[in-house]
């Protein structure tokens, strides 16, 4: 090696390294402090605090340990490790610093010298959370275990005091002898125990218990104070390399004003160990690359944060593609966190066929193909959007798809007439046909009253009768939400409580129905009087709205107060649920997936974007027309849908389009657009589309087999997209695609008109495929062309028309 | 993807939640086991960690080898809409008349067991059967009941179980060409299905009745002016046109809709499969022997179709929802029941295909003991009957009993699990062994009971 060389070889290195270093060098840009502010009432109340350095890169690193703390007022207060003890009443600052920043808290300390009396339900109950007695798999089940009940996840906290200290008197608490009460040795496994060992002896939550007991364990006065609600903080966490830590403070809120911190008293839960796991403490840990969602459940309430795990010293280089609107913006910062790089934008073939098949739910004719392949125009794609979003097929699709949501069957004059099956479906396509505004259709709907025939909106409530199921089905349908579970305890990963369920249910208690002069027809009317009943203790509950205020509805019909809330900006679910189920459409899943299972512990994958789409939608005032415009102009939904090393394993982020089967409507109507065939369905004229389709009881043979929703309940399970051996088969020998090649003629057509038999072949390609056939493609197919005989050519080419419907390209939408 | 229930209902809270397992302590902090199992439906798709996480999901999973136990196949014999027990396979000719109901009794070939009058001809291959009169659960819902009797689990709101027949095919590859599971004549409930399986495991249907007129399986044979040889040509013209998107894309469905199309060809290219299909091949002998109507056709197609290699089949037969005027309706439906099943017993026995098939005649529930105003009687889950035979079950077993008004188990109650236990542990399949279901969420195939130790051959 000649000494330039080997100057050009160091020099080389020292780039490398030079490179490295830029690469791993990162500027300090925040420093937050949790919780905001500290707020210390009676001398056993306490707060830590967290620490959390911001880098420029996004990643984030708790610096607790290494930040400074100092008080204004040092006697007010005492720091142990990096929790804040109360000393003496008043008012100081807490100013915690790292690496030359500041941020300062106030410190606020009243009743520093008073005890708080011990309390059953502030104390012990956490304790029974915390430690997982009142589990489902434990004492929480519906029987109890081992003959001691609690109520599952603590929802019934009197009815658990009775039971510790009512029933089977003395058995579970030795008032006389506090140590030797059943309920701490059976925790602490002193005695033989199923659950085991669940706390230590002369532990926090040990201790706790037992200075309730040694109090006389009371009962806790009425009017005590109960949790509003939960913070868990930080909230975004970007954990960089094996082992880095972070560690969380939950807070509770009450209603009397005070908070208190419950970090220790939290459970914590995650969703994802090998990524990010979290122990007792709250501490999460981080392991393999990858994402989860972290929780802390807190009395009914379940708080999660979300936490990003990349490894450390990884090269990646963003590539900078190109955002066309908000929805790429949002999208590239999650893709950016995570260190994963979008797949390619498609081709215009690949893109024309999927935005027909997502908005119009047709194939691109020969016609529109050569004119959309023609077109040199920079802004095609957008036009193309636009052309679609016009046209009567795109109010088709999004018909069908509410009419799933509201059921729209007929089930043989049980309920639902053909007739106001029909009625329904009328009613519901002039609404979205006219661009009826989302949240007015919806308002429409669930306060209509009047005879089932009269005004159809009314139907919603004959599909439906039960005063729950209807409470149910509207907020799984329109809030996303599955409160099922809430109709018999605390929903155990959502928020909701049994108080919320039945508080909910009450604005359907009041709905009347009668007979109206046409057997087939019901009259819905608010009958102004009927309650719900809370099934603990009976009481009547009062309307409120899910997540929201318990509104006046005296005198009034309840549905149309519920209707003005929920279909509004006051209701927080209502855009972001439809916007969800909007994006699903173009995407194969839901930014919250499935999209009728919002739930606390089913996080957004994108909270930003989601958050995004609602509002933009709200400010459209609810014209999802301009939603869909959004998301399809966006390079996100027009990206291609092979992966890169980066994003192969990646499915929640939208780092690269899905490729989803055409369902079942779409489908039949796709082969019978290639093949220039008709179908007759019940109740349509001949040549309709499956898409057109009012009933969801009307079905055939090939609709069913792939799956077409029966609409008998509101689940988005409804469309069965998974493929079946009857599908195959139905494919490769039924009658669908077979005779309709023969039916439509389109092959003879094609050759009367004197085309080429490579013509032809390019032509069935673009009918079925979208696109034209490559170059190896026509040399392989080539044999076919060559045959003399012109029945036998016909033959040939019919053969490649089959294989082309049959080919996985055909029946995927990509 | 996550298939929820349909139904979502909710109406009891033993269904399983928490954090910690069932039987074992509660979680200290929060292993991701623990909360897997507490219903954490995979909200974040995973990224690059998926892969592994996965991996060590699958190494806490409760493994047990699969492997082909003395019953090969399984036929099950659903009657929806919940058969009266006493009616049937337990009378009480010793019990008021208000329970005893209109019937009379025939003696078995069993000492001392007598079946409903109508079961005459099964009375005499009691001997082969084993009658189970202590099946017992809570839920008298139809639907519900139905969910018990596929799945060998209780409903819950959050997940979708998969079915006996789902399981079998998840846990035995096909045999001769044939799809695993078939149903007769099709999927009969949505609880037959794969549940939180892939749908590769879903049931193949028949699509129509054998009893019916002109009954053939849609889309087995090449449709009519396409000879073997024409399809061979579309298949490789097919093979042409697919490889274009094999080399491009990449996903799981295009694999399970790939998987669909090997294994139609298989059928359609097997004149063995396709013959199995084609019930009108019987001789005539032997359709009347099992009696040319909805019970003796599905049966005898049922013979077929485990004689060539199916593993489970699972057909329906009438509707026993009898709120009223039971007699009639027994009368109806129990004498061409009760001429088949004598007929499939029988038959497989003389081909040497009893002691490798099991048969299960099973229903959502029972009857209530008492007949109603409408000389019918209503839904009762405490206490009905479900029978077995082959397969490795003892001939001639009369296990558990109802007391004398038949309204609640008396002795030795079977429960859901144990049934299902039961018919796993012959197939050779270990209940205990757990599948992943959505949200690497590890399920046992079945969770708790026994196999019946005193019907086991």
């Amino acid at each position: 090696m000649t000494t330039k060389q080997t100057f050009i070889a160091a020099l080389a290195l020292f780039l490398v390294i030079a490179v490295t270093v830029v690469a791993n060098a990162r500027t300090l840009v925040d420093v937050k402090v949790f919780p905001p502010d500290i707020d210390l009432t009676t001398q056993r109340d306490r707060q830590s605090v967290v620490v959390q350095a911001v880098f420029d890169d996004g990643v984030t690193q708790d610096v607790t340990m290494q930040a400074n703390y100092s008080f204004a007022d040092p006697k007010l207060v005492k720091l142990d490790g990096y929790t804040i003890h109360p000393v003496a009443d008043g008012q100081t600052q807490l100013k915690v610093e790292y690496a030359g920043r500041a941020v300062m808290l106030p410190v606020k300390v009243k009743d520093a010298t008073k005890d708080r009396p011990i309390s059953f339900k502030l104390d012990v109950m956490p304790v029974f959370m915390k430690a997982g007695c009142n589990a489902g798999s434990c004492h929480g089940a519906a029987r109890g275990k081992d003959g001691f009940m609690l109520s599952l996840f603590g929802y019934d906290p009197d009815g658990d005091y009775n039971r510790i200290v009512r029933e089977l008197a003395g058995r579970r608490i030795n008032l006389s002898l506090p140590e030797q009460s059943l309920l701490l040795e059976k925790g602490v496994g002193k005695v033989n125990h199923t659950g085991g060992e669940l706390f230590k002896e002369g532990g926090e939550l040990y201790n706790e218990t037992l200075r309730w007991i040694k109090a006389g364990a009371p009962r806790d006065a009425n009017d005590i104070a109960k949790p509003v609600g939960i913070d868990v903080t930080p909230t975004r966490i970007v954990l960089e390399g094996e082992n880095s830590t972070q560690r969380l403070t939950v807070r509770a809120r009450y209603s009397d004003g005070t908070t208190r911190d419950v970090s220790h008293l939290a459970a914590y839960i995650t969703s994802n160990a090998t990524s990010a796991d979290i122990d007792e403490a709250g501490v999460i840990t981080a392991h393999q690359r990858g994402e989860a969602f972290v929780m802390a459940r807190f009395d009914t309430f379940t708080v999660g944060a979300q936490v990003i795990v990349i490894p450390k010293g990884l090269k990646y280089d963003w590539p900078n593609p190109p955002a066309n609107n908000y929805i790429d913006e949002l999208a590239y910062a999650k893709l950016k966190k995570l260190r994963i790089t979008p797949s390619d934008l498609c081709d215009d073939q690949t893109f024309m066929r999927r935005a027909y098949i997502d908005i119009a739910g047709t194939l691109p004719t020969r016609e529109e193909f050569d004119r959309f392949m023609n077109d040199k125009s920079p802004d095609k794609r957008t036009k193309l959007v636009d052309e679609l979003l016009d046209r009567k097929e795109f109010a088709e699709i999004w018909v069908m798809k509410f009419a799933e949501l509201l059921q729209i069957r007929s089930d043989g004059n049980r309920r639902m007439s053909y007739k106001a099956t029909l009625l329904y479906y009328n009613w519901l396509q002039e609404r979205i046909a006219n661009n009826v505004p989302m949240n007015q259709i919806v308002q429409e709907l669930l306060g209509s009253t009047g005879g089932t025939f009269t005004n159809p909106a009314t139907n919603y409530y004959q599909v439906e009768t039960q005063t729950l199921k209807v409470a149910e089905n509207v907020a799984q349908v329109f809030m996303g939400m599955r409160i099922q579970c809430a109709q018999c305890h605390n929903h155990p990963f959502d928020r909701w409580t049994m108080d919320d369920y039945y508080s909910f249910a009450a604005f359907f208690s009041q709905v009347g129905r009668k007979r109206a002069e046409d057997p087939r027809e019901q009259v819905i009317y608010n009958r102004g009087g009927g309650e719900v009943n809370h099934p603990i203790g009976n009481r009547v509950m009062a309307p409120k709205f899910l997540g929201g205020d318990a509104p006046e509805t005296r005198g009034k019909d309840r549905r149309q107060i519920l209707a003005q809330w929920l279909a509004s900006p006051e209701n927080p679910f209502f855009a972001r649920n439809l916007s969800n189920i909007v994006w699903a459409h173009f995407f194969g899943q839901g930014i919250i997936e499935p999209v009728d299972d919002v739930r606390v512990s089913n996080p957004p994958s994108n909270p930003e974007l989601l958050d995004e789409l609602a509002k933009r939608f709200t400010d459209y005032n609810y014209d999802f027309k301009k939603l869909v415009r959004d998301i399809c102009t966006s390079r996100t939904y027009q990206l291609a849908t092979r992966p890169n090393p980066s994003n192969e394993l990646d499915s929640r982020n939208f780092a690269k389009q899905s490729i989803r089967r055409m369902r079942a409507e779409v489908l039949l109507d796709a082969i019978s657009q290639a093949t220039g065939t008709k179908n007759k369905f019940r109740g349509l004229p001949l040549g309709a589309r499956a898409v057109q389709i009012a009933d969801g009881n009307v079905s055939t043979y090939f609709l069913t087999t792939f799956g077409r929703a029966t609409r008998e309940t509101v689940c988005s399970c409804e469309v069965v997209m998974e493929p079946n051996l009857s599908q195959a088969l139905h494919l490769l020998n039924g009658p669908t695609v077979n005779a309709k090649i023969t039916q439509g003629g389109v092959v003879a057509k094609l050759l009367a008109e004197k085309n080429t038999p490579q013509q032809i072949i390019e032509t069935l390609y673009v009918r079925t495929l979208g696109r034209t056939p490559t170059q190896q493609e026509t040399e392989k197919l080539a044999p076919l062309t060559k045959e003399t005989d012109p029945a036998k050519l016909k033959e040939n080419l019919e053969d490649l028309f089959w294989a082309l419907m049959n080919s996985k390209e055909f029946i995927f939408n990509h | 993807m996550t298939k929820m229930n349909k139904d979502g209902f909710c109406n009891g809270q033993d269904h399983w939640h928490g954090f910690g397992l069932p039987g074992r302590p509660a979680p200290r902090g929060a292993s991701r086991r623990d909360f897997l199992y507490a219903g954490f439906a995979g909200g974040l798709g995973l990224t690059l960690g998926g892969l592994l996480k996965h991996e060590s999901a699958q190494a806490a999973q409760k493994h047990y080898e699969t492997k082909e136990g003395q019953a090969k196949s399984v036929i099950h014999i659903f009657l929806p809409g919940g058969c009266a027990h006493q009616e049937t396979w337990d009378p009480k000719p010793y019990a008021p008349i208000e329970y005893r109901g209109p019937l009379g009794t025939v003696k078995t070939n069993v000492d001392g067991q007598v079946f409903s009058q109508n079961l005459r001809r099964t009375a005499t291959i009691a001997d082969k059967l084993c009658v189970i009169r202590s099946m017992t659960h809570g839920e008298a819902a139809h639907e519900r009941g139905t969910h018990n009797m596929f799945t060998g689990y209780r409903p819950s709101p959050a997940i979708s179980f998969p079915s006996y027949g789902s399981v079998v095919s998840h846990e035995f590859g096909p045999r001769k060409s044939m799809p695993q599971y078939v149903c007769i004549p099709n999927q009969p409930n949505e609880y037959a299905g794969s549940g939180y399986l892939s749908s590769m495991y879903g049931p193949f249907s028949l699509g129509s009745d054998p009893a019916s007129g002109g009954f053939k399986v849609r889309d087995l044979t090449l449709p009519g002016g396409i000879s073997v040889e024409r399809f061979e040509k579309r298949r490789s013209i097919l093979a042409t046109v697919d490889e274009h998107f094999r080399k491009l894309e990449k996903s799981d469905n295009l694999d399970a809709m790939d998987a669909f199309y090997q294994r139609a060809y298989a059928m359609i290219s097997s004149k063995h499969a396709r013959e199995a299909f084609n019930v009108a091949a019987e001789p005539e002998a032997m359709k009347n022997r099992y009696g040319k109507n909805q019970a003796g056709m599905r049966m005898l197609m049922a013979r077929r179709l485990v004689e060539a290699g199916v593993r489970m089949v699972t057909m329906t037969y009438g509707g026993w929802d009898m709120h009223q005027r039971i007699r009639d309706s027994i009368n109806r439906q129990v004498p061409s029941f009760d001429q088949a099943f004598h007929a499939l017993i029988t038959d497989l026995d003389q081909r040497g295909l009893l002691k490798s098939t099991l048969v299960m005649v099973s229903s959502e529930f029972g009857r209530t003991p008492k007949i109603n105003k409408d000389d019918g009687r209503d839904h009762w889950p405490k206490v009905f009957s479900v029978v077995l035979a082959g397969g490795g079950i003892k001939g001639g077993a009369f296990y558990g009993t109802s007391d004398a008004t038949a309204s609640e188990p008396d002795l030795n109650p079977v429960t859901v699990q144990d049934l299902a236990q039961t018919v796993y542990n012959r197939m050779g399949i270990v209940g205990d062994k757990e599948l992943m279901a959505p949200g690497d969420r590890p399920m046992e195939i079945v969770d708790g009971g026994k196999p019946i130790s005193d019907v086991l051959a």
